[in-house]
């Protein structure tokens, strides 16, 4: 993998004495998407805040392309997109005015900005909208055109809070389409409350849970060693570990087991292995923790077994 | 162009998408431009009187200078308007991150804001000097007065202006914003108010007022110590809207 875009390492922020975010360590890649989930008040907007370069850490480093953001804010300007929980749009002004304006902020060169500009009207399906005020749009425009902001300037690193707020299905999933082809070029952080959106969108996963990183990994699940097995008739853990792709066995009930299985088998050759000894199967599935239990179990301050 | 250029152009282009700053600016040109007339017509009906004086005061005296003087008093009410908006909206309309984000630094983003608040300010001071200056085409002016009275008039704007700018990154809602910077307009007006009662006009508290420092320039007199006042007093206000846009940088919301 290339080296990290954006490094957090061991960052922490109070507010008024209370912890908001704490000993955070994070990287993002170029061409990686990660997506930060948490409940209300789990430090995610504190941490994209100090991600963009909008609020400095009381201790711990935020670098960008290996270089301290403290120490050289300008970076920010070229290499950092940010759209905030609520988009900054100048409401008194027209899409291609505001997002001209947008892109000199951050350093586009004058020459370039109206193609810069039209490459981010043509993303995020402004078209429609691009002689008009934005006071008046819709929020689903409203939310596309802050999304245009953040990427007018073709930033290293992306950092979306709360992107699919306000957006109706159809726009959502153009979203998750967009993020997906941003992530392609770019390095991305998305903040959501949308669990869909994130096993949609992201290749990783981080989980905020009172300031504190309490799990991180792949968003893709059910790729794994363990498997749920159903049969139509009961069988015993010997039954099934006697069986080459099986290395450990325990019941869940009278007909249902979870199955690990050995280094280099997958489902496949357990399903091929229990016809070939005769087991009717009724289930056969992942049964690694999906997204949306890993999420609840950190949520409810339960320790997740590793 | 720099990005404090940049952002006092965006204020500019904000100001004229609103139809708040063409209404401000109408009121005001129409308010002066009645004033001048009735300056006009007043200075007409005593004109032969004043023929018949030997060192009697000109239009100059008695049409510019106090129609400058009555403007002076009005930008004391004007630029907290003008200027209530510039940080207090941002962050009323959640859209202050986009600035604070950019990388531009807190300095640049004041002087953005303070330069593209002056600019509007001085437009208005400049048409309203335009209409003792249209005498000129008829009449003898003294112009060297006339402009001293002008460039004092804009340093005193300049100066509203930058408290204008504090005042407006301390308020978290532009209405506050202009009712500080009006209070502390009018608190430097009368700073000095009760010394001058008991006699004293040469004090560290006659100092500190602005009238102090205008008067000179509305008698012709353009001296350093008052140009001086008027920026120190410029900078300072600015240097405290950067320490407070620092402060809002930590703030969560």
């Amino acid at each position: 993998m290339s080296p990290p875009i954006l490094e957090l390492v061991r960052v922490s922020r109070q507010f008024a004495g209370r912890t908001v975010v704490q000993a955070l360590d994070l990287a993002v890649a170029r061409g990686e998407v990660l997506g930060l989930l948490g409940v209300n008040g789990a430090g995610k907007t504190t941490a994209m805040r100090m991600m963009a370069g909008a609020l400095a850490p009381d201790a711990g480093h935020v670098r960008l392309g290996g270089r301290d953001l403290a120490q050289h804010p300008q970076l920010a300007r070229r290499q950092v997109g940010y759209l905030p929980e609520t988009p900054p749009l100048h409401a008194e002004l027209t899409t291609v005015e505001y997002l001209r304006f947008c892109a000199r902020l951050h350093g586009v060169a004058r020459g370039a900005v109206t193609a810069a500009v039209e490459r981010a009207i043509e993303r995020c399906q402004l078209g429609e909208v691009r002689g008009r005020v934005i006071g008046v749009l819709s929020k689903g425009w409203r939310q596309r055109i802050g999304i245009a902001q953040a990427i007018v300037h073709a930033p290293d690193l992306i950092v979306l809070d709360e992107p699919a707020s306000g957006l109706d299905p159809v726009q959502a999933l153009g979203l998750r389409a967009l993020v997906r082809e941003l992530g392609r070029a770019h390095a991305v952080v998305l903040s959501t409350h949308l669990l869909p959106d994130v096993a949609a969108c992201c290749d990783r996963v981080a989980i905020l849970h009172q300031g504190r990183l309490r799990h991180t990994g792949p968003t893709a699940v059910g790729g794994g060693t363990h498997l749920r097995l159903g049969t139509r008739a009961p069988l015993t853990a010997q039954t099934l570990t006697s069986l080459t792709p099986v290395a450990t066995a325990a019941p869940l009930d009278v007909l249902h087991w979870r199955v690990g299985l050995r280094p280099g088998s997958d489902a496949a050759d357990l399903a091929a292995a229990l016809v070939g000894h005769g087991v009717a199967v009724t289930e056969l599935r992942a049964d690694e923790p999906p997204l949306e239990a890993i999420f609840i179990a950190i949520a409810s301050g339960e320790a997740l077994a590793a | 162009m720099s990005a404090a250029g940049l952002i006092a152009r965006h204020e500019w282009r904000r100001l004229a998408a609103q139809p708040f700053a063409w209404t401000l600016a109408a009121i005001v040109l129409a308010l002066m431009a009645w004033q001048f007339l009735l300056a006009v017509q007043g200075f007409l009906d005593l004109a032969p009187q004043l023929a018949a004086r030997r060192d009697a005061p000109g239009v100059t005296d008695l049409v510019a200078i106090p129609l400058l003087r009555s403007f002076a008093n009005l930008l004391l009410l004007l630029v907290p308007l003008v200027t209530m908006r510039s940080l207090a909206g941002e962050r009323r309309a959640a859209t202050l991150p986009l600035l604070l984000a950019s990388g531009v630094g807190d300095a640049r983003i004041v002087l953005g804001k303070y330069c593209g608040a002056l600019g509007f300010v001085l437009v208005l001071v400049a048409l309203v000097a335009l209409m003792p200056l249209a005498l000129g085409l008829g009449t003898a002016l003294d112009y060297g007065k006339l402009l001293a009275a002008v460039l004092g008039i804009a340093l005193f704007a300049a100066a509203l202006t930058a408290i204008g700018i504090l005042c407006s990154a301390w308020a978290g809602q532009p209405a506050l914003a202009a009712a500080a910077a009006l209070a502390l307009g009018a608190l430097l007006l009368i700073v000095d108010a009760g010394a001058r009662l008991q006699g004293v006009t040469n004090a560290g508290i006659n100092y500190l007022a602005l009238p102090t420092h205008l008067e000179p320039f509305l008698r012709g007199i353009v001296a350093s110590v008052d140009i001086v006042y008027f920026l120190l007093l410029t900078a300072l206000a600015l240097l405290l809207a950067v320490q407070r846009l620092d402060v809002l940088r930590a703030r969560p919301h």
